[in-house]
């Protein structure tokens, strides 16, 4: 059985309605998905779920008054609830000065498909079998697993009183794992739109084999270390800049780029957001349906944009990139198909190249400490290790960070040349794809005990 | 009866996983109604009125777990729903080496709703949002401020629960909560303060009598005039180590990470290793291993008036339930659900909680608290301090997998020289290990002090959960601790 809950025409015809039933001016947009998790942990499958869900948001404005209401009630009569409960919300709202109005009908274009069937129609028995792949490989090794397969479907649709309509299906299936022993553990994690390419033997072992190398890993004290990172370790500084690489953050001075487009910000690295990237889970619009642009945000360290949702741009006299988020009061827009551009680099050669330093498989817990100096705290996890004269000396407890993201990649030695997709997470917004990365220095400022 | 027509679905849904093969079955149906308002330099910036409504049905059949939901109310739906779960169980069954087994319960039937002064949906609308306008306004009176934010959300949450050992219960939850922040910006810093709490608002089990309590409009300008002010503030001293006192609302987040997450038996039994992370309060630690001082008591309190972990029954029909984390400085007891408790031979003490109809109930906090000490009011504990830091609500917060070594830091901070509050501290952070920090303790502000906090924004689980939970804490001293890391 399929995971799309609707076709286009249907959500085509519940956003319109909303849009009708709402009168003047008024956006409807639906967001649909089908969940389902196999989750295992201690070499079994512990958790099993499977939920389908789908909200509609209607919002109304009423000159500078906006209102809006989301209901999972997509019946006629639900709907018709919704579109009438946002307008009178919209009439009895104070007037907000810098609303610029819903955006216009702008064509386009077209995007490859990140729809993949053979995700939304797996079966219980599918995500089971993958995983019990990994656990038996992990209970052969005398070694403890813990993680998830998913299968999800989801539907994103949008229609506007100016004429918006845009639509679009996609597909996520994933697999993350840790992989415990005596004293030491290990992550592999595999995205991809088709569930058939999981490569579940390839992960675990990853995870396995990287586990077996972790073992008993020693005391080193904390300091600045030269660090490569793992593409694990970079999507979590991938995700950290891109929150603040929009016009939003700007506009508030809490963006590390405010005030310095066309100035040095990074070592070489050049990033962009590229929503038609076939590998990045590719979308062409935005959750206002306008249309989402190809945006390079650094250029071999050099500034040269952010991301707009419509209402940010109009405010700042700029033009939307088609990057809006639903309407929240926390962040209106985000970079949502990050990619740091790839090197020449293979990992292998990454390490070698360092005479002493540390390899990060990946983060844990990262907090901002200082928005605006891009300062974040964090832990490693599940594979640190000590690199002397190029190869892996041995193994060692993890450490506290506090370190400026990118004043790290100030420092940038060495970019991978392979590039991971991470997909959007429960907590994060946009999927990523990033290389490993060699940079000169990273600040540890703590240890912990194992 | 807020579920009449449910009630009957909830019976098929047991019944149809049952008759598929199912030992063990329950149904939820959860009905949530949420506004949230925001307003943001002087303008609504966002009002949104949401309602969701479905239900998850929860099976154990050949051993194993399956949990399967939908939004679509309906017998047919309800039949393939059950069916489903019991495939999934089944699935999952393959991979098993023994079955899930669940510690007695007794079959509640019964109501619960959240005692409440005011019902926030019917305080007018005008009234809520214009309070935010106004707290907005008094912020913004304060040259100098790049943003300013206020912000409510009010909340109902009705549940039925129906198993397939008899229990029968309704709920009626209420939240209502507020907050503001003033965020100044100059000369490469970025500074802002908030009030009551950090992370947008703090949030009760309660009507709209909490938002009207905590004056928001009344405290604006205090909060403002110190987002300015810590922009040319001294900067915390840099890695040092030195007496630290933290106030309640910085607390509260203290106690939440390094006590409320490692005292949840899944952590400790490994079932959440991929992605929250382990504990280091292993069960072999239970009622003998010194957490901290013996100052320090923290209580599992579920019947907490006001607390946002505060019911009639948790998701498995486990009635409220009070008793100890911490008892004197000692560990000595876990939050619990059926499964984890009969792990270790004991019986749920009723932490188990789902964010909504579509998600499986798990672990959470219910309130967990740092109870009050004997030494009397936070301007006694300064007096009694030769020489420190008083640091207040939250900015940053870290802690590693297995809750050990933690980083946090504050939106604001004072120096304390022989035994008076001096001069403003900007970005103070401080760090540690769990049980040398807690161990470090020697004085706890006694009840005049205490508050119950919320945090409504705890996430677990995969696919991803949000908990709203409660923590009320006092403020606390703390001996030789680390304090200012930040490069």
């Amino acid at each position: 059985m399929s995971g799309r809950l609707f076709s286009e025409a249907e959500l085509k015809r519940i956003c319109q309605e909303a849009v009708r039933a709402a009168g003047g001016e008024a956006e409807a947009a639906v967001d649909a998905k089908t969940l389902a998790l196999t989750r295992f942990a201690n070499n079994v499958i512990h958790q099993n779920v499977a939920s389908r869900e789908a909200e509609l948001r209607v919002r109304v404005a009423d000159g500078k008054r906006v209102g809006m209401v989301t209901t999972n009630d997509l019946s006629n009569a639900g709907i018709a609830r919704a579109a009438a409960a946002a307008r009178d919300v919209a009439q009895r709202t104070p007037e907000n000065d810098t609303f610029a109005g819903l955006p216009p009908a702008l064509p386009i274009a077209n995007a490859p498909s990140a729809f993949a069937d053979r995700t939304s129609s797996a079966t219980p028995l599918d995500r089971a079998t993958r995983v019990e792949i990994l656990l038996r490989h992990a209970r052969e090794g005398k070694l403890t697993a813990a993680g998830y397969l998913s299968t999800n479907t989801y539907e994103s649709a949008v229609a506007n009183s100016h004429g918006v309509w845009a639509y679009t299906p996609s597909t996520m299936a994933a697999i993350e794992t840790v992989v415990m022993g005596e004293g030491g553990s290990a992550w592999a994690e595999r995205n991809a739109t088709d569930l058939d390419r999981i490569d579940v033997p390839s992960a675990a072992d990853e995870a396995i084999g990287k586990c077996v190398a972790a073992k008993a890993p020693r005391d080193l004290a904390p300091g600045a270390y030269e660090v490569v990172l793992e593409t694990y370790a970079v999507n979590d500084i991938g995700q950290f800049l891109a929150s603040v690489l929009t016009g939003e953050a700007v506009e508030e001075g809490r963006s590390f780029v405010g005030g310095k487009i066309g100035q040095k910000v990074t070592g070489p690295l050049t990033i962009v957001d590229d929503p038609f990237d076939a590998e990045l889970v590719p979308k062409p619009f935005d959750a206002e349906g306008q249309p989402s642009q190809k945006v390079t945000l650094i250029a071999d360290g050099i500034a040269r944009a952010v991301v707009y949702d419509h209402q940010t741009a109009a405010r700042t006299r700029n033009t939307s990139t088609g990057h809006a988020l639903p309407p929240n009061p926390f962040q209106s827009a985000s970079p949502q198909h990050l990619r740091i551009e790839p090197g020449t680099k293979t990992r292998d050669q990454l390490i070698r190249e360092v005479d002493r330093g540390i390899l990060v498989t990946r983060f844990h817990y990262t907090r901002w400490v200082h928005q605006l100096r891009t300062i974040v705290t964090g832990m490693t996890r599940d594979g640190t290790f000590l690199i002397e004269k190029g190869e892996i000396a041995h193994p060692v407890k993890n450490f506290r960070f506090t370190q400026s993201y990118h004043e790290a990649l100030g420092g940038t030695l060495g970019i991978g040349r392979d590039l991971q997709l991470f997909a959007a997470g429960e907590w994060t917004t946009g999927q990523r794809r990033v290389p490993a990365l060699r940079l000169a220095s990273f600040s540890f400022t703590g240890a912990t005990s194992f | 009866m807020a579920f009449a027509a449910e009630r009957d679905l909830a019976r098929r849904g047991v019944d149809t996983a049952n008759m598929r093969g199912a030992s063990y079955a329950d149904t939820r149906f959860v009905r949530r109604q949420v506004e949230d308002a925001a307003v943001k330099n002087g303008n609504v910036d966002t009002i949104d009125r949401s309602d969701t409504f479905g239900f998850g049905v929860r099976v154990l059949a050949d051993g194993a777990w399956g949990f399967a939901a939908s939004q679509v109310i309906a017998p047919a739906e309800v039949d393939r729903v059950a069916a489903l779960a019991v495939e999934i169980a089944k699935a999952s069954a393959t991979a098993k080496l023994a079955d899930v087994r669940l510690a007695p319960v007794a079959a509640a039937r019964g109501t619960y709703r959240t005692p409440i002064e005011i019902d926030p949906f019917s305080v007018s609308f005008e009234d809520r949002v214009g309070l935010l306008v106004a707290a907005d306004e008094a912020m913004r009176r304060t040259k100098g401020l790049r943003t300013t934010r206020a912000a409510y959300e009010i909340w109902r949450e009705e549940k039925l629960f129906v198993s397939s050992e008899g229990a029968d219960l309704e709920q009626t939850l209420y939240e209502s909560g507020c907050g503001i922040s003033a965020e100044a910006v100059g000369d490469g810093e970025l500074q802002i303060r908030s009030y009551p709490a950090a992370g947008g608002r703090t949030q009760n089990a309660a009507g709209w009598e909490f938002v009207r309590d905590w004056d928001l409009v009344g405290h604006a300008p205090q909060i403002a005039e110190e987002a300015v002010a810590l922009l040319t503030a001294k900067p915390c001293p840099q890695d040092v180590r030195t007496t630290v006192i933290i106030g309640s609302a910085q607390l509260m987040l203290q106690v939440h990470e390094s006590c409320g997450h490692p005292i949840e038996l899944d952590r400790a039994l490994g079932t959440e290793a991929a992605f929250a992370g382990m504990s280091f309060l292993t069960t072999d630690r239970l009622g003998s291993f010194r957490y901290g001082s013996d100052k320090v008591n923290i209580r599992i309190d579920s019947t907490t008036p006001g607390g946002l972990g505060t019911f009639g029954w948790d998701d498995e029909g486990v009635p409220a339930s009070e008793g100890w984390a911490v008892k004197d400085g000692m560990f000595v007891g876990y939050l619990m659900s059926r499964e984890t408790a009969a792990a270790l031979g004991k019986t749920s003490n009723g932490t188990v909680r789902a964010d909504g109809w579509a998600r499986l109930p798990l672990i959470r906090m219910t309130n967990v608290s740092l109870m009050p000490g004997e030494f009397g009011t936070l301007d006694e504990l300064i007096a009694d301090t030769d020489d420190g830091i008083l640091m207040d609500t939250n900015r940053s917060w870290s802690i590693d997998d297995k809750r050990l070594n933690f980083q946090f830091g504050t939106q604001i901070g004072w120096e304390i020289k022989n035994g008076k509050r001096g001069a403003m501290l900007r970005n103070p952070t401080y760090t540690g290990a769990t049980p040398e920090f807690w161990g470090s303790c020697d004085a706890v502000c006694d009840e005049s002090e205490w508050n119950m906090w919320g945090t409504p924004n705890c996430g677990k689980g995969q696919p991803g959960q949000i908990a709203h939970t409660g923590h009320g804490a006092p403020p606390a001293r703390f001996r030789n601790i680390r304090v200012g890391v930040m490069k």
